[in-house]
């Protein structure tokens, strides 16, 4: 994953994905964090009362899971594409897969594809195990005007 | 939808995190769900926008609730989000509050179909729509044996 597909730019900028998220006040609300492994961005968020949707289960809201893919997917393209500006999501497609349960989510994305006006992004979020991914995201932004 | 108001009164936690607000005046079609702007659904501390995550939470609850709303639910079934698709048709102003309005279109035994759309308020600016399928009678108890294996994300 959060392989670039288009040749060339500039070389990822964790600096700039860190900078975008902390003036994302809603992100910030949801309590994501970013880390760099190997493999690229991740983002992590953890578990709390209030993000859940069923109080049976507990299972996380639905609008948490697709809000987390949403960030993800932003983030990640800011951070392959080192841009200064957010990139602006034009529509989402979010299939749940597992209910959410009341702990740790983690987040990755890739580009698609990724043009001069518009980046095709996938997105999934696991939680115990990358290979059983609670949700995934197909997701289409509009990248800022250089 | 005078049955089912006593019911949408609880909240999920995170739709009181929102600040998410039934619309009792609402005379329909379906459900519809207000929003008021506040700092903390920012998508931008320099815009002051809504974020689309929350446009798209906002219309996952409320897609929920208005298949509580349609006369074939048994009170009490459970249910699960199996997919949304959300178009962001334009940004709204936390200055305004989103009206969310979603309608339950076709109940086939398990499955139901939904319809939403958000608009501010005040001028009525279409902001974004979306459609979302659901499945009920999904597990509403934990299951121990296989924790993570249960369907869905969203409502009970």
């Amino acid at each position: 994953m959060n392989k670039l597909v288009q040749v060339g730019g500039a070389a990822p900028s964790f600096a700039l994905a860190q900078q975008q998220l902390i003036k994302m006040p809603y992100a910030l609300f949801l309590g994501v964090s970013l880390r760099q492994g190997s493999n690229g961005l991740e983002t992590l968020t953890a578990d709390r009362a209030d993000l859940i949707g069923n109080t049976n289960l507990p299972a996380m809201h639905g609008g948490v899971i697709g809000s987390l893919l949403d960030i993800t997917g932003m983030l990640t393209l800011v951070f392959l594409k080192a841009l200064d500006r957010s990139p602006r999501l034009i529509d989402m497609d979010i299939d749940y897969l597992r209910s959410g349960q009341a702990r740790p989510t983690y987040g990755r994305a890739e580009i698609v594809r990724g043009g001069r006006r518009m980046a095709n992004v996938r997105a999934v979020l696991w939680q115990d195990d990358p290979e059983r991914p609670i949700a995934i995201g197909r997701l289409q932004f509009l990248l800022p005007k250089t | 939808m005078s049955l089912f108001l006593k019911s949408l009164k609880e909240l999920p936690p995170f739709g009181q995190a929102l600040g998410m607000v039934l619309d009792e005046a609402d005379t329909g079609p379906g459900v519809a769900v207000l929003l008021p702007g506040a700092e903390r659904l920012s998508g931008d501390a320099e815009d002051e926008v809504f974020h689309s995550g929350v446009i798209l939470a906002t219309i996952d609850n409320t897609a929920g609730w208005c298949i509580r709303d349609h006369p074939d639910y048994a009170e009490g079934t459970s249910m699960a989000t199996l997919d949304l698709r959300v178009d962001f048709v334009t940004s709204a102003s936390l200055d305004e509050t989103l009206r969310v309005r979603a309608v339950c279109e076709g109940f086939d035994g398990d499955i139901a179909f939904v319809r939403a759309t958000a608009e501010t308020l005040n001028t009525k600016v279409l902001i974004a729509t979306g459609q979302a399928t659901f499945m009920l009678g999904t597990p509403s108890t934990p299951n121990p044996a296989s924790p993570a294996t249960a369907l869905g994300g969203c409502l009970e």
